[in-house]
């Protein structure tokens, strides 16, 4: 009993290319919050990119000396200063906030890329061919549905041990399901429709039909989907990190400094929680902004709306 | 669909739901056991002058005393059971069940006197007989207990059995002569053979049958335990009707709960809420240097040896050198928020005669003793490269162990710290598969240097976790058990603590202070041995 | 109706044992679990000998086929932590979680069907702009830190709630005393608010964003021009014949929030410590203790898969194009 999506929606969300980039700036234009999230977005991303450079120390240095500064505050006798503050190692919060920028965002991206295609990829052939295929695939879909997702990760990740790897691949691995049922449901609808029928009939073989016919026609659900899944992804990063299954703690991750952090706030440490809290937050925010965004340009029933 | 096609399915599917939700709750109520029903009365327990609530981070794993172990439930436990000697506040042995002991001839055969008018829970006399009974029952191998007594007393005095003399008589036997045995039996929870012969194990474990000062009241599982006073206790005045352990796992929410005032004294502060603590007007802190001696170990198995850091170490004069290279007392004022006391080598200080001194920090000297033993820096400035594991939630919650890292690394030793959770660390420890380097600290006791070296028994133990050789050293064993005459055996002591430090397979830190805070209610001053006693 | 009944029930069998398969086999990845129950001073000999009483000794499938079958026999092994049966375990700290999550998923719902229908009513406005903004605002935030900041803020700051600990509800209900359970209900509340609000932000936002959109389609159908124009008030129309349908979407994400929800707790229930399954199994996967992860797994999953039939049994009712099929 699974509810659809009217098939027209998908159709009309594909007109000619170049016109659609210009639609969809102009949409963006006009949305004005979603043009913000972009512009925050591309910021973080150069930040994550040239945060090397602009980084004043090394991340990883420490200074137990120096530890616990505020920040815009100086040490050793105003040699060393440090814009945002330092941690409970005397490490700087402002480089460790641009590297961990970086970890963050790859976290994210690369485990909702990993669990996109995997999804994608189980969730077409289980709705091409049905049958066996699609029984198992959906039937191994509902024992990770029925496991929370916290359980799996905490058990794999204790078992497989810290480290970017291996969360990428946890993190992935939890949410190739999403995907796979509605790549599923979308492919069983493209199935019936007549340009596929044409293919077959023109003697196209089976991969060229999944890879050119149905894949461009269902990837634009598949997209809103991920964009909201990198928020929900940065999220549990920061709750496994909470709980000491991360990254090693001695790679700087946002969820890593703000899971630190916790013992500082009864002390008033505040810098240690804000700034990489507001990282994630204005992340999250944006990543959910796009989506929201993606989603009510692709439906012309609420775009017509507008 | 017409409108009665509708009716019906929609009954169809009430009745359906009607049954599930039955289903689901019959099938808890058919599984649950007794231990699900408790009353769950309001509590409100501050405020009363006569209870004192003190938040740990686990709850007790069992109550069964042959079977305790971990260090939190050893705290309720000491209070439900009594023991034939105790350890007092100042760290000396004294009576406690048993008002003396004597040696055999041979030293074999330890007899204790129990004091008059001992009485069990349910007011029975406690006897000779009950304490021969908490020997067997620990001992016996088919109950598979792997706590405190039946996995390091029972052993490390070679218990052979026992003898009942009269009801307040009863020798221990044991298969050899050992000095510290009394101090270790100290630690043995004495229990009534009456209610626990007509148990199962199983009961047992949630059922304690008291013989200290207070009994158990009510025990909700992860969230508290209220223990009352025993009214057949009388050797000691206890100060409190009633305890409270309460559960709070998260650092910061206990420190919240006793800042709030709902909790009166907390275990493990965080060194960075000490400042916290101090600054507030509900409560004070409370800090000891216990005897739990912080140590980096060179885990000098083969293993590790195909590493150039690894085999750098298999090197004494490389070991000895890295003892220079760590800032102890900046660790300690830095990290830790409190100054702590330097170990010199595994004794506790109060008991080490042998007139070793802590390393100093001195990193030059250090960069030239590595130099002489043949680990000149390289072009990229690196002697050779160590990785230190080290437990996620102890010391400094990893921060000691990334400040050393720091340390080694500055002097050229390229040192990648490895942060584990608990469990994982202590897997790879009991195993001697952590390393090259870990960070680890070990109780020792504030009554005998003897039993702080125990940890290094034989080259092969369980406890010997460097996997350390050193014909000299575990040779003088022998040595110490030809003599009884105290001067002598100091004299050997002294002979092995100087092997010790020559061969140096510890990196020495610090003695672990403990940090505790206490709500301005309640007077309350901490131990060196990490017990928690009200009395 | 009943085909579709039995089906699903047999297809939650064997979703269950494929649950317990993944957990034993990544549990049993982990190595050798003997050494965490054995004492740091025991010999081999002891080691072998505790390893051969816990069973790791045997060959894996051995090891997997002993439990499965026990578990027909309505045995999920004992733990090795409690050395109680593991099923006495959990289900002693079920009913904490039981009631931190239903009440989550109850603050939840209230708060976020009005706030939702509020901000489609008044598209546009101010009022749309702050609770949508308060939605994207909420569902940025990792749980642990709103959880410390409400700890000190409201328990520590403002002295208004207990900061941890539990009056129990459900545990006499279950145990038959049910004038007891809902006589603790008010004394509950308090202890319930800060772990209950931490759990259910999260929803809460999401679910305000769904109501309000599924709400603005809803308001643009045609019935609904339809009962305006027939007269009908404002209240009526939004009240019964919107509210009605904008609910389905809620309906269906109720099962996945549930869910949700459920993994929630073991974050929250360590901040609050809150002596629930969460933190558990948290622990019983720390200590390696086997049975105890098994069967803490196997709850949550039944739990999942009952809340997930309640969800598309409630479904039907409501929508009635829906027919129960498989």
């Amino acid at each position: 009993m699974t509810t659809m999506t009217s098939s027209s929606s998908t159709a009309s969300a594909l007109p000619v290319r170049r016109s659609a980039a210009r639609r969809m700036w102009r949409s963006l234009y006009r949305a004005k919050w979603p043009l913000l999230a972009l512009a925050i977005l591309t910021v973080l991303i150069l930040a994550a990119a040239f945060g090397p450079l602009l980084a004043p120390h090394d991340p990883n240095r420490q200074d137990i000396i120096a530890r616990l500064k505020p920040p815009f505050s100086s040490a050793h006798r105003g040699h060393v200063y440090f814009v945002l503050g330092t941690d409970g190692l005397g490490r700087d919060v402002l480089a460790r906030l641009l590297y961990g920028a970086r970890i963050s965002l790859i976290v994210g991206l690369v485990s909702v890329f990993v669990g996109g295609v995997i999804g994608t990829m189980l969730g077409t052939l289980a709705g091409y061919f049905g049958g066996w295929i699609d029984d198992t695939l959906m039937r191994i879909a509902d024992i990770q549905l029925a496991f929370p997702f916290i359980l799996l990760a905490i058990i794999f990740m204790l078992v497989l041990g810290p480290g970017m790897m291996n969360l990428i691949l946890v993190l992935g691995i939890g949410q190739w399901v999403t995907y796979a049922r509605i790549a599923r449901g979308q492919t069983m609808l493209q199935r019936e429709k007549e340009y596929i029928e044409a293919a077959r009939a023109l003697g196209q073989k089976t991969p060229g039909i999944l890879f050119s016919g149905i894949l461009p026609n269902i990837l634009s659900p598949l997209v809103i989907i991920g964009s909201f899944n990198i928020a929900s992804v940065i999220l549990s990063e920061a709750a496994l990190s909470f709980l000491g299954l991360g990254v090693p703690t001695t790679t700087p991750t946002w969820g890593g400094m703000l899971a630190e952090s916790r013992d500082q706030l009864l002390a008033g440490r505040w810098w240690l929680a804000v700034f990489p809290g507001v990282a994630i937050m204005l992340t999250v925010l944006s990543f959910n902004l796009l989506g929201d965004w993606f989603r009510d340009f692709l439906d012309p029933r609420l775009a017509n709306e507008n | 669909m017409s409108y009665i096609e509708r009716k019906r399915r929609r009954r169809i599917t009430a009745l359906v739901s009607v049954f599930l939700a039955l289903v689901a709750l019959m099938w808890l109520a058919g599984v649950r056991r007794k231990h699900v029903a408790h009353s769950g009365q309001v509590v409100q327990f501050t405020a009363d002058a006569n209870t004192i609530v003190i938040a740990q981070a686990n709850d007790a794993d069992t109550l069964d005393p042959s079977d305790v172990g971990s260090a939190d439930t050893l705290n309720v436990a000491r209070m439900l059971f009594g023991t034939l000697y105790d350890v007092s506040p100042q760290g000396e042995l004294q009576p406690f069940l048993a008002e003396s002991y004597q040696y055999s001839d041979d030293g074999r055969d330890i007899t204790f006197k129990l004091r008059p008018g001992l009485a069990c829970e349910d007011g029975s006399p406690l006897t000779a007989s009950d304490v021969a009974y908490s020997f067997d029952r620990a001992a016996n191998p088919r109950n598979h207990f792997t706590g405190n007594a039946s996995g390091f007393l029972i052993p490390s005095i070679g218990y052979e059995g026992s003898h009942v003399i009269d009801p307040l008589t009863v020798s221990i036997h044991t298969a050899k002569y050992n000095p510290i045995a009394i101090g270790l039996i100290s630690e043995m929870l004495v229990m009534c053979r009456q209610p626990y012969e007509h148990m199962s194990l199983r009961e047992a474990s949630t059922h304690p049958s008291a013989t200290g000062p207070y009994r158990l009241a009510e025990w909700v599982h992860d969230d508290r335990i209220v223990l009352e006073r025993n009214p057949h206790f009388k050797l000691r005045q206890t100060r409190y009707e009633r305890v409270v352990w309460r559960v709070i796992p998260e650092g910061s929410t206990r420190t919240a709960e006793l800042l709030a005032g709902d909790v009166d004294l907390i275990t493990q502060v965080p060194p960075d809420q000490i400042d916290a603590i101090r600054n507030s007007e509900t409560a004070k802190v409370e800090t000891v240097t216990s005897t739990r001696r912080v140590y980096v170990g060179f885990n000098m198995r083969k293993k590790f040896a195909d590493t150039d850091g690894g085999k750098a170490i298999q090197d004494p004069r490389v070991r000895q050198a890295l003892q220079y290279a760590i800032d102890v007392p900046t660790i300690c004022e830095a990290l830790l928020r409190t100054p702590c006391s330097r170990a010199a080598t595994l004794v506790v200080p109060r008991n080490d005669h042998s007139g070793i001194a802590p390393t100093p920090f001195d990193p030059d000297r250090a960069e030239k003793l590595l130099d002489a033993a043949g680990y000149p820096r390289g072009k990229d400035g690196v002697r050779f490269h160590l990785k230190l594991q080290a437990p996620r939630t102890l010391y400094g919650d990893g921060n000691v162990a990334q400040a050393i890292g720091q340390y080694l690394t500055d002097i050229g030793v390229e040192t990648e710290v490895d942060l584990l959770d608990l469990s994982v660390y202590v897997l790879l420890t009991r195993q001697h598969e952590a390393g090259p380097l870990f960070l680890l600290g070990t109780g020792g006791s504030t009554w005998s240097a003897l039993y702080d070296m125990s940890d290094l028994s034989t080259q092969d133990s369980g406890t010997n976790y460097t996997s350390w050789h050193d014909g000299l050293f575990f040779a003088a064993w022998k040595d110490l058990e030809q003599t009884k005459d105290p001067a002598q055996q100091q004299e050997i002591m002294n002979g092995m603590l100087r092997e010790f430090h020559e061969g140096a397979p510890w990196l020495m830190l610090y003695f672990q202070p403990d940090v505790y805070g206490v709500s301005n209610r309640v007077h309350w001053t901490p131990r060196a041995d990490e017990f928690i006693s009200l009395y | 109706m009943i085909r579709f009944m039995i089906r699903r029930l047999l297809q939650s069998v064997l979703v269950i044992f494929g649950v317990t398969l993944v957990t034993f086999l990544a549990m049993h990845m982990g190595g050798d679990p003997t050494y965490l129950y054995v004492n740091e001073h025991a010999s081999d000999a002891e080691i072998a000998a505790t390893r051969a009483a816990l069973g790791f000794d045997q060959p894996l499938p051995v090891q997997y086929l002993h439990f499965a079958e026990g578990i027909l026999h309505g045995d999920m092994g004992t733990s090795l932590t409690y050395r109680t049966p593991a099923v006495d375990v959990v289900l002693r700290h079920f009913p904490a979680t039981l009631e931190l999550t239903l009440f989550a998923l109850v603050v939840a719902l209230v708060l976020a069907i009005p706030l939702g229908v509020m901000a489609a009513m008044r598209r546009g406005t101010p009022v749309d702009g702050g609770i949508m903004l308060f939605a994207m605002v909420g569902q940025s935030i990792p749980s642990f830190w709103l959880g410390i900041m409400l700890i000190l803020a409201v328990g520590l700051g403002l002295r208004w709630l207990p900061i941890s600990g539990r009056v129990p509800v459900l545990d006499p209900i279950f145990a038959g005393d049910i004038a007891g359970g809902i006589a603790n209900i008010p004394h509950a509340i308090p202890y319930l608010i800060m772990p209950g609000m931490t759990i259910a932000f999260f929803t809460l936002a999401r679910t305000t964003r769904l109501v309000r959109s599924s709400m603005l389609e809803v308001l643009s159908q045609d019935y609904v021009r339809t009962a305006r124009s027939k007269g009908l008030s404002e209240l009526r129309v939004v009240g019964y014949h919107a509210m009605r349908n904008a609910m389905l979407p809620v309906v269906t994400m109720l099962g996945l929030e549930m869910g949700f929800l459920l993994s929630g707790v073991v974050v929250v229930e360590t901040i609050f410590s809150w002596p629930g399954v969460g933190r558990l199994v948290f622990n019983a996967i720390n200590h390696r203790d086997i049975p105890l992860v098994q069967a803490a797994v196997i709850l949550f999953s039944v739990t999942f898969l009952v809340l997930n039939l309640a969800v598309d049994l409630l479904y039907a009712q409501l929508d009635p194009r829906i027919r129960l099929h498989s």
